[in-house]
Formats: C-alpha cells, sequence, structure tokens
C-alpha cells in the first residue's frame, strides 16, 4: 500500500462536500476516482493535493502519519481546467517543472513525444487548445519525481484518438512503477483503463475494489441480480 | 545546478516581463518624470537669472529643492497609481492561473515564494527609476552641481516607498479571490492615508503623530535630505509585515481560521517592534544646504545646554504661524535637544477668534526654572529666545557656512527628446524584443 487516506471531511458552509471519506492507493496501480459531477471529485484531490484544507482526515503511509507538510514528497495533483503560466511557452513549462519540482529530465523527450506535443513546444500555453492544455499539464504531472500521480479528468476534451494514445503512455508509465489515481466521470473510459476503482457519491465512498469485487458489493446490497459491468455496478452503488 | 528558489526567481522575472501593468509603468514614468525635470530645470534657470530676470535671486537655490524633489515626485505618483496594478498582477496572476496550485505542491517556505516575486517587483521598480535617475546625468551635462549624499536619501526614499507599496498590494493580492478587488482595497488604503493627513492637519495630536509614518509624510522627509531612524527602521518593518501577511494568506492548503491566528500575531509583533522604533529620535541631515538644521555653531552651543526645554506655543493647529515655528524652528531644535518638549494651546482649530484673547500668539520658553517669552516664529527669533534664558552668548556668524546655492541659468535642452522620445521608444522596442526572445 503507497498510503490510506482516513476520515477526510470537507464542508463548505452547510453543505458537506466531503464525508468521512477513507480509501486505499496502492503502489503501482491505476486507480480510478470515478462519481456523478458534484459528487466531491476535485474537491477530494485539491484535499489530498494540499491546495485545499480539509476540516479532519489523515493520510498514512508506510504505517505512519503523512503531515501536510510530507505530502508534497508523496503525491503530485494535477488540476484541472487550469491554464498555468499563460504567456511561457511549453518547452519553458516542461523545463520548469524538471527544475522547480526536481523531475525526471530523462523522461523529458519521451514524454513530448508520447503527448504529441513537439509540435506545441514554442507556443505560449495561454493560446493552446482545450485538449492541447491538457495534454501540456499530463507531460507537466508525468515529469515529476513523487510515486503517486493524482489527475483530475486526465481524458477530458481530448478526442478518441488523443484519449487512447494518452492512456497508453499512462498506462507505460504506471508499467514502471508509477501509482496513478485518476479522477473520471466517463464510466467507459475508467472502466478499459483502470485497476480499481473508489466509487464516490455525495461526498461518501460508496464502494472501493476492482469491478468484480465491486460487483460483488453490488450483488449484495441490492439482491440476487448480477452485474456485467462498471456503469451498472455504478448505478447500483450510489 | 539551479536551486528551485533561483528556478522560481527565473520564472517571476518572466512573468514581469511579460506584464502589460509592468510595461505601461515603464512607458509612463519617462514622460512624467521629463515633465517634472524639465518644469524644473526652467524655473530653477530663470530664477538663476536665465532669459533677463535679476542675477543674485539665485542665491541659496538648492537643487534638491529646486530641481530633484520635483523630478522624483514622478516617482511618488508611479507609486501610487501604477505600482500596485503591477505587484498585484505578479502576485494574483499565479492565483488566477491556477499555478499557483502547481506551485504549492513543491514544498518551500512561503516566505521564500513572496521573497521572490518582492525581489523581482523591486528590481522592476529599478529600472523604472532609470528616467529620473538619468536626469541627474542629463543635469550634470548642464554643468549643474550635484550633492551624492541628498541624492541618495532621495532616492532611498523612494525605493522604501515602493517597498511599501509592493507589500501592501502584495497583501491584498492574496487575501481577495480577484485582482480588481485587490487593487480597489489597495488604492482603498492610500486614501485612507491621505485622509490621517488630513485629519492630522486639522486635529494634531495622535492624528499627527501617526501622519508621520504614512508613506507621503516618509517621502516628504527624504525629499528634503533628512534621514530619520525611527523612519528607515519603520519601512522596512511595515514592508515586511505586508509581505508576510501575503505569505501567510497564499498558503491554499491552510484553514483559514490558522492564517488569521498567523495574521493576527504578525500584526501583533509589528505593532510592537513599530512602537519601539518610534523612541528612535536619531536623524541625519544630508542635505547640502542644512535645510533640516540650524547653523554648525548654533547647534555645537544648543549641545551644551543639559537642561531640558519646554516650550509652550499659544497658537491654534491651523495657524500658519504654527506651521512657520515647526517647519523653521521647532522640527530642528527636535533634532539637536532630543529632551525638548513642546505643548501647544488652543481653544480652537483656526485661532481666529482667539486672537482677541491676550495670550493668543504667546510662544513660552522655560528652561532651569526660567523662563522667557517671545511671538516671534523664526529660527533666529527662536534660538535668540533660548540663549537669553540659558545664558548662553550666540555663536558669531560664519560667513563661510552659509549655503550660497548653485544657481545655473540653463534651459533644459534635449530633456524633452529624451523623456519624450528615446526613453518611450526604447521601451517600445524592448517589449517587442522580450516577447520575442521569450518564444
Amino acid at each position: 500500500m503507497l498510503f490510506e487516506v482516513n476520515g477526510l471531511c470537507k464542508r463548505f458552509g452547510r453543505i458537506a462536500a466531503l464525508s468521512d471519506v477513507s480509501f486505499q492507493v496502492r503502489a503501482g496501480e491505476v486507480l480510478g476516482l470515478i462519481g456523478p459531477n458534484g459528487a466531491g471529485k476535485s474537491t477530494l484531490f485539491e484535499c489530498l493535493g494540499g491546495v485545499l484544507p480539509s476540516d479532519s482526515g489523515t493520510m498514512r503511509s508506510g504505517g505512519r502519519p503523512v503531515g501536510t507538510r510530507e505530502r508534497p514528497s508523496l503525491l503530485f495533483y494535477v488540476p484541472d481546467g487550469i491554464a498555468p503560466w499563460p504567456a511561457q511557452s511549453v518547452r519553458w513549462a516542461l523545463d520548469f517543472t524538471l527544475g522547480f519540482f526536481g523531475g525526471r529530465p530523462a523522461l523529458r523527450d519521451e514524454v513530448i513525444d508520447q503527448l504529441d506535443l513537439r509540435q506545441l513546444l514554442g507556443q505560449p500555453l495561454g493560446t493552446l487548445s482545450k485538449g492541447q492544455r491538457k495534454r501540456a499539464l499530463l507531460a507537466i504531472g508525468l515529469l515529476t519525481p513523487q510515486p503517486a500521480l493524482l489527475i483530475d479528468e486526465p481524458f477530458e476534451g481530448l478526442d478518441l484518438r488523443q484519449a487512447r494514445d494518452i492512456a497508453a503512455a499512462l498506462r507505460a508509465h504506471a508499467a514502471r512503477g508509477r501509482t496513478l489515481f485518476l479522477s473520471i466521470h466517463q464510466i467507459g473510459d475508467a472502466a478499459r483503463f483502470c485497476d480499481r476503482f473508489v466509487l464516490l457519491s455525495g461526498g461518501r465512498v460508496c464502494g472501493e475494489g476492482t469491478v468484480q469485487e465491486l460487483a460483488t458489493l453490488a450483488e449484495v446490497r441490492e439482491g440476487s441480480r448480477t452485474y456485467d459491468d462498471l456503469e451498472e455496478v455504478f448505478l447500483a452503488l450510489t | 545546478m539551479r536551486s528551485a528558489f533561483l528556478w522560481l526567481l527565473d520564472k517571476e522575472w518572466r512573468e514581469l516581463l511579460v506584464s502589460r501593468a509592468w510595461w505601461v509603468l515603464l512607458l509612463g514614468m519617462g514622460p512624467l518624470a521629463g515633465a517634472s525635470f524639465i518644469g524644473a530645470v526652467s524655473v530653477y534657470g530663470e530664477v538663476s537669472g536665465l532669459n533677463g530676470t535679476s542675477a543674485g535671486v539665485g542665491e541659496a537655490l538648492s537643487p534638491l529643492v529646486g530641481v530633484w524633489a520635483p523630478t522624483f515626485s514622478a516617482c511618488e505618483l508611479a507609486a501610487v497609481f501604477l505600482l500596485p496594478f503591477v505587484a498585484i498582477r505578479v502576485v494574483a496572476g499565479d492565483r488566477q492561473s491556477g499555478a499557483l496550485k502547481l506551485e504549492l505542491q513543491r514544498g518551500m517556505s512561503p516566505f521564500a515564494r513572496i521573497a521572490a516575486k518582492a525581489a523581482i517587483l523591486l528590481a522592476g521598480w529599478m529600472v523604472a527609476m532609470l528616467p529620473p535617475l538619468s536626469a541627474i546625468l542629463l543635469w550634470r551635462s548642464y554643468g549643474g552641481s550635484i550633492y551624492p549624499p541628498e541624492l541618495a536619501t532621495l532616492t532611498l526614499g523612494h525605493v522604501l516607498n515602493a517597498g511599501l507599496t509592493i507589500a501592501l498590494a502584495a497583501a491584498m493580492a492574496s487575501l481577495t479571490e480577484h485582482p480588481s478587488t485587490a487593487a480597489i482595497l489597495t488604492l482603498s488604503f492610500t486614501i485612507g492615508t491621505w485622509i490621517v493627513s488630513f485629519f492630522a492637519a486639522v486635529q494634531g495630536g495622535w492624528w499627527e503623530r501617526a501622519a508621520g509614518y504614512t508613506p507621503a509624510a516618509m517621502v516628504a522627509q527624504f525629499q528634503h535630505g533628512l534621514v530619520r531612524l525611527d523612519t528607515v527602521l519603520i519601512a522596512p518593518i511595515l514592508t515586511l509585515t505586508g509581505l508576510g501577511f501575503a505569505a501567510i494568506w497564499m498558503r491554499l492548503g491552510a484553514a483559514v481560521s490558522r492564517r488569521v491566528y498567523e495574521s493576527t500575531g504578525l500584526v501583533l509583533v509589528a505593532a510592537a517592534a513599530i512602537f519601539v522604533c518610534t523612541f528612535c529620535a536619531v536623524s541625519w541631515d544630508t542635505s547640502e544646504s542644512r535645510s533640516n538644521s540650524f547653523p554648525e555653531s548654533d547647534e555645537r552651543a544648543l549641545q551644551q545646554i543639559k537642561a531640558p526645554l519646554l516650550i509652550v506655543a499659544h497658537l491654534a493647529q491651523e495657524d500658519p504661524r504654527r506651521f512657520d515655528l515647526e517647519h523653521h524652528a521647532l522640527s530642528k531644535l527636535r533634532r539637536v535637544m532630543p529632551k525638548l518638549k513642546v505643548q501647544y494651546v488652543s481653544a480652537t482649530s483656526i485661532g481666529l477668534f482667539e486672537q482677541t484673547n491676550p495670550y493668543y500668539g504667546e510662544i513660552w520658553y522655560y528652561l532651569g526654572g526660567r523662563k522667557t517669552m517671545s511671538r516671534v516664529t523664526t529660527a533666529e527669533g527662536v534660538l535668540e529666545a533660548i540663549y537669553s534664558l540659558a545664558g548662553v552668548a550666540p555663536p558669531p556668524e560664519n560667513d563661510e557656512a552659509i549655503f550660497r546655492g548653485h544657481p545655473l541659468a540653463v534651459a533644459p535642452t534635449g530633456a524633452g527628446a529624451i523623456f519624450y522620445g528615446i526613453w518611450p521608444c526604447l521601451i517600445v522596442a524592448g517589449g517587442f524584443f522580450v516577447r520575442w526572445r521569450l518564444k
């Protein structure tokens, strides 16, 4: 197990965005965080990434608590929908990632080719399309050194071909031992790509495990009906 | 291999280079400083005898008062109306674009982060000060006199003022969600200091004391070549407090309650430090004309008087004679006699209807159990009263010590071309070059 989260809570006024969220992240896996819009996926990632304070909850790794100051050495969070350093070029952003975050220079060219960024290196980040910016953000995330990478909506803004290429690139990095924790609201994409899942709905964890394990859980809760795919399991459990 | 901090400095510098607000500041400083310099030199030349005005009127003309204070006033204008937007853009831009969410995940002290921004903003301000600083070279080329200590004091004052502006804008940018809100709060704060100065002029007392530490009052001291230790200490304390505030509120991952506690602690520590600094009464007069001081011989004579001196002046707050007394005599006297106590007695703030009161206008001096009264508000009159009370013979006048001034009857040749033409062209060319270079 790489790290586990216990009892994470976050309120925005009267709204409980996260309630007693607990789950485990295993080293080297591709873990999918799935849930409907407003389930609290981005809020969860922002709390784990240390850019939003949680009201309560703990993180543990190797049997020891992980404070907010130690989290940057354990995980890196790539938010969705941001356009960092909009006037700076993609080339500069990647170099900055390597220098400022202590990234992995040996991966630079590989990541550029995997994410088809070579033609975009000289362009300012603010001038990129949504899909191009997503690829640039993914490149930044893949170049960071932390063992776990949290990505909010990795396939958002990408067409089918690009999504498959990105998925292959992420898989290649996961195969080398990088732990990926991906927030995906398209169940079909998640089912094709992830090893295990955390189901989040209304700020609560409704289930955690592989498709098989979640299906068994759904069968227990809902009666004798069998579940064939993740979409049906998700609808049953949330 | 570069450290993370150097990478951050590089990033902040690049962000400044693409900041439109900064280029507007640079573009505006040329004409602002140029108009002030050209106007000041023209008037200085005329008073010095240019174009047939009476020669000899120009004696005791000081370039500090006649040329440099007006020229560098462009810096004060820019610091109030242009620099805040540059600082807000640099500090708030990361939060708006989402870059802050990435950068905060690099373990680094928040004070180091804000220090990088502040260092780059200060460097950007020094670039913006090139027009008024280049005016010094221009003045030299005309044959004008330059006294480096007073120029250094003037420059220091504007750099400290810029530091205060940067700190305030950074604090507001970190505290608020949107840059426009930060801009409104920053300008409101500045207007608030003007209100304090207004109340000081009307009410006096603690308002007057507080107004002495507003940015406008601080700059005014430096513009007259006066370096006060309390000001030199308090300005950096206020700057560090503002930057500390910005560092605390930049930490998005810290609970709001924690940030409030830390901010409160910071303000209390700063307030205590400022309170201690207000007791530092040491000052230095770096002006060539010694406009902030009595002649040296008089200062030596006054320093021999050890007994405490009390002056009670029956003058209202807004009476011009009170201003004359303070400005021409008492401000200089306080620098030489730190134990001096001054009390003002009046029933009204304007004094208009107190004129029939026989005591109104009297200035009483109490020293070593003796007292004397005078109605003279000039420096000479005050000194005469003190010497007579102390039983000290006034020192003989020293003609050599009298500041004769540096009249210069020249027109500001070429200044228009430099400040209105060459500087703006350089800035525009610089902007295009930077844009090309950053690709």
